[in-house]
């Protein structure tokens, strides 16, 4: 009995305790599930609320600018609109359309938001005529517009490391045709439930039984969300348990509207190789190429269709798949009167629309990227570059950058099969900038321009030979007293004896010695023998100032052999210090990016152009025109031929030991090009600068027409007949004599024997003012 | 801010026309820069203005007149400096320099907003490069040395702005 009763309150302890146990385990699960809540809960706001997407920075060109008078073909504008994904129509009526007409262009310009304001969609029609802008009118009015800006051509985007993409729009730049399709398809109780909808999945159904087919899903679009958003795509019973608190959590938070901007921003829609499509923003350029708000209904019902399976109904594989979902789409929308019947059945007929994927690389020009980037360093962090949807607009002039690409390429071909080169063995890189802004506009880092490889233009430091010598004589001209163009210089075999005692004997290329000749005779026809004597008279320590203030800062070692170019640099330092000469004696930095525009479109920063003057105007006229002799009668004459004798070219070729390097710096009134030809492997090239870097500088240049206007002669520059065999004053009648600058009250006054001292025949004299007028 | 802004458009037109008479004159006095026997001057070919061409032109290049979209890029930039938005205006500038970059007078104009700006150091740069892209045009020399003057007074460098003052006065006196 006892032992009963024992054993009895035993039981009932024992039930007791296993109550209690049972309930101690609901409390410690109920205290687990609130933390797990708390957890989820934390998660939920910290990613919505936190960050959100990491955008890319978008890159821009520098924008189109139309004006009469501009220097552009009707081809090249062409070229241009077909970047720009404007789209050729027989009448243009929406924002991105355009017609042509042989010479004559009707468009409607997309508008943008600039730096500077916002450009407005125009209406314009664009006349061309021998290579440039005849006409420029108000497309409606016909009324002359003096300048127009079209939006710019986007050339690439700088990812976070996962490859993320996305267009981001807010949700009152989503056309409500397509908020109402994505409701309508696929969560009509949207602004109604609370993040789930049990009864959603039972209509769904029905509705999917009543079409015979699968129209709607069952979670709502709460749902959805989460699950692009926070979870994987595997399907346990643990994820959709997860899904269903986070989505409650989600609503609780935030509002419908905050929560449908975000599942338009975030939606999956397809994939494009490693970079997948999230977003309407960015699926309408991806299947469309063009933005959402220039789409038709039709094409909004193809983008809500995709929502369901963008690899099962990817229009561009399964169209007939895309079809009849699309079709379905816009039956829903009928149903629900969001649509017209019968302009339904006008859009059934029509179309997918959709573009023809190239494959092409996700930034066009990787080599000028690199240096947008690199130049973005110096401001920004990595990870505000490629999270912050930070818009770069850069100073890349697509037209030239596509003659660059284009020449490059077919003359390294032609290089390497007229000199037995094993093919694809030359590389090369090229910087092309405007003379009077430093602003770069083209940039080749190597032959094969889609490459986003190693960068020649930026980090190949190679010994840059004669390119060097502008720098010693201009620092001769800066004593004006003591050095002109017309001074005779020693070029006669030189032994210089160092300190230490090893000596240095320099030699020309030609392996002669030319005696003495006139100082811009030296310059043009590049001897080293005479240029390393006025080096050395001059003094290292003098000429790598110069050098300093052309814009080289590295670090110099002031050796003899420095004067002729034994001195390693990128081509885009080369670059630099050329930008100095070109633009009259001003050193300005090279721009690659112009402003700098946050994600709200608030501006952050602008480069603006700015100048430094280095170098006396005066002197530096006098290299640069010794520079020109180079490109008429020195190294540089191979240009002759593809010149007319009236244009400004300047330029100056360097070759190093070996013919390792062929470089070649030139510059016009409006355009300085720096090219540079090599092998990676250092070996010979068996190609001098005029041979080589001189040729592809040539190729691109003569494509460009030339500027209207030209940089004047600096003040007190006067202009004097040169004999250039003694360097004495002359007259017109001399044979061979040559017109020189002179800085003012430099030139000789001793004159030379051909003179004569009675005054020139009356033919004489009409040959020569015919000169002037 | 409005009181040199309120100048740069009514002076536009006037400097352009200038600019356009002065070239002449400097090739008029020094030699025009022949290089070689039976070429062309490559000096002087700067584009005259839209406003009446010099009658004693020493060549005349076959260049298009000034276009008017530096004149409608100028009047923006006033604009845009009377609303007080130098930066904006400094941009127009540089736009209309892109399109005509040997324009002295656009070059003063982009020196005067900086100057605005309290950008001294570069206001004197930039007056410095209108200047070259002038030589012989002593008025938009004077302008320019005037600026420098005031750029230099800025940064309290008496001395040097009574230096440039007194340049700007030679100038005139031309």
């Amino acid at each position: 009995m006892a032992r009963r009763r024992t054993r009895g309150r035993r039981k009932s302890r024992r039930k007791t305790a296993r109550r209690s146990i049972w309930s101690r385990l609901f409390i410690f699960l109920l205290i687990l599930l609130a933390g797990y809540i708390v957890y989820l809960d934390f998660q939920v706001r910290h990613q919505f609320a936190g960050k959100r997407w990491s955008l890319p920075a978008r890159v821009y060109a520098r924008p189109l600018e139309l004006y009469a008078g501009q220097s552009l073909s009707a081809d090249q504008f062409a070229a241009e609109l077909q970047a720009l994904q404007y789209r050729p129509v027989r009448s243009p009526r929406k924002p991105g359309e355009y017609s042509r007409n042989v010479n004559k262009f009707h468009l409607l310009s997309r508008p943008f938001d600039f730096w500077d304001g916002n450009e407005s969609a125009q209406n314009l029609r664009v006349t061309f005529a021998g290579g440039s802008i005849s006409r420029l009118e108000d497309g409606s009015s016909g009324a002359a517009t003096s300048l127009a800006r079209l939006d710019p051509v986007l050339v690439g985007s700088f990812y976070p490391s996962h490859n993320e993409d996305r267009v981001l729009l807010q949700l009152d730049e989503v056309p409500v045709a397509l908020t109402d399709a994505l409701i309508a398809v696929e969560d009509r109780g949207f602004y109604r439930h609370h993040g789930i909808a049990p009864l959603a999945i039972a209509r769904a159904m029905w509705v999917n039984i009543r079409a015979a087919g699968v129209v709607q899903g069952g979670s709502t679009l709460t749902q959805q969300l989460v699950k692009n958003f926070f979870l994987s795509s595997e399907r346990s019973l643990l994820r959709k348990i997860n899904e269903a608190f986070m989505a409650l959590l989600l609503e609780w938070h935030y509002d419908k509207d905050e929560i449908l901007e975000a599942y338009i921003n975030e939606v999956y829609l397809g994939q494009d190789g490693k970079r997948s499509i999230n977003g309407f923003g960015l699926a309408s350029y991806f299947y469309f190429e063009r933005p959402l708000s220039e789409l038709s209904v039709e094409q909004y019902a193809l983008l809500v269709g995709l929502v369901k399976g963008p690899s099962y109904y990817n229009p561009r594989r399964h169209p007939e798949r895309a079809r009849s979902r699309r079709n379905l789409v816009l039956d829903v929308m009928v149903e629900l009167e969001l649509l017209d019947a019968q302009e339904a059945e006008r859009a059934k007929q029509r179309g997918l629309g959709v573009s023809h994927l190239e494959r092409k690389a996700i930034n066009t020009f990787p080599a000028f990227l690199d240096l947008v980037r690199h130049q973005l360093q110096r401001d920004y962090r990595d990870e505000d570059i490629t999270s912050e949807g930070l818009s770069i607009f850069t100073t890349l002039d697509p037209q030239v950058q596509w003659q660059l690409e284009q020449v490059f390429a077919s003359r390294l071909k032609s290089l390497e099969s007229g000199r037995g080169i094993e093919a694809g063995k030359l590389e090369g890189a090229a910087v092309i900038t405007s003379v009077q802004g430093g602003e770069v506009l083209a940039l080749a880092g190597g032959r094969d321009p889609g490459f986003a490889g190693f960068n020649r233009a930026l980090n190949a430091r190679r010994q840059v030979g004669s390119l060097l010598k502008p720098a010693v004589y201009l620092t001769a001209l800066e004593q004006p007293q003591r050095y002109t163009l017309a001074t005779l210089l020693d070029d006669s075999p030189l032994t210089f004896t160092a300190r230490n005692g090893d000596t240095w004997e320099p030699r020309n290329y030609d392996k002669e010695y030319h005696g003495h000749v006139p100082l811009y005779h030296a310059l043009a026809h590049s001897y080293n023998v005479a240029t390393a004597r006025l080096g050395l008279v001059l003094g290292i320590d003098a000429v790598i100032g110069t050098l300093r203030r052309l814009g080289i800062e590295q670090h110099l070692n002031p050796y003899p052999s420095l004067v002729l170019g034994a001195v390693e640099l990128s081509p885009l330092q080369v670059t630099g210090m050329y930008q100095t000469f070109a633009s009259g004696g001003f050193r300005m930095p090279l721009r690659a990016i112009s402003a700098v525009l946050a994600a709200d479109k608030s501006p952050l920063q602008r480069y603006s152009l700015s100048v430094q003057s280095v170098i006396n105007p005066a002197a530096n006229h006098l290299v640069t025109s010794a520079m020109r002799h180079a490109v008429r009668e020195g190294t540089g004459r191979a240009l002759l031929q593809s010149f007319p004798a009236e244009r400004f070219v300047a330029g100056k070729t360097g070759t190093t030991d070996d013919l390792r390097d062929s470089w070649f710096a030139g510059f016009t009134d409006e355009r300085l090009g720096v090219i540079w030809i090599g092998r990676d492997d250092n070996q010979a090239t068996g190609l001098t600068g005029s041979s080589g870097a001189l040729l592809v500088w040539r190729d691109l240049f003569s494509k460009f027409r030339p500027a209207g206007w030209s940089q004047p002669a600096a003040e007190g520059i006067e202009y004097q007949w040169i004999d250039p065999v003694n360097g004495l004053l002359a007259d017109a009648g001399c044979a061979d004599a040559v017109q020189l600058p002179f800085i003012g009250g430099s030139a000789p006054l001793e004159t030379a024997p051909c003179k004569k001292d009675e005054s020139p025949a009356p033919g004489t004299v009409e040959w020569f003012k015919g000169l002037f007028e | 801010v409005k009181k040199f802004s309120g100048l740069i458009l009514c002076c536009a037109v006037m400097l352009l026309a200038l600019q356009g008479c002065s070239t002449t004159a400097s090739t008029g006095t020094a030699r025009p820069a022949v290089i070689e026997k039976g070429r062309p001057a490559p000096v002087a070919r700067d584009r005259p203005a839209p406003v009446a061409p010099p009658r004693e032109q020493f060549e005349t290049p076959a260049v298009a007149p000034q276009p008017p979209a530096v004149l409608a890029l100028l009047e923006q930039a006033e604009q845009q400096a009377n609303a007080g938005d130098l930066e904006a205006s400094a941009a127009s500038l540089e736009r209309a320099i892109r399109i005509n970059p040997g324009n002295a007078v656009l070059w003063y104009h982009l020196a005067t907003v900086r100057l605005a700006q309290g950008e001294a150091l570069q206001a004197e740069q930039l007056a410095v490069k209108s200047s070259s892209l002038a030589p012989g045009n002593t008025i938009q020399q004077a302008r320019n040395w005037k600026l420098i003057a005031a750029a230099r007074r800025q940064r309290s460098d008496v001395k040097g702005a009574n230096a440039a003052e007194q340049r700007a006065r030679e100038l005139e006196r031309h």
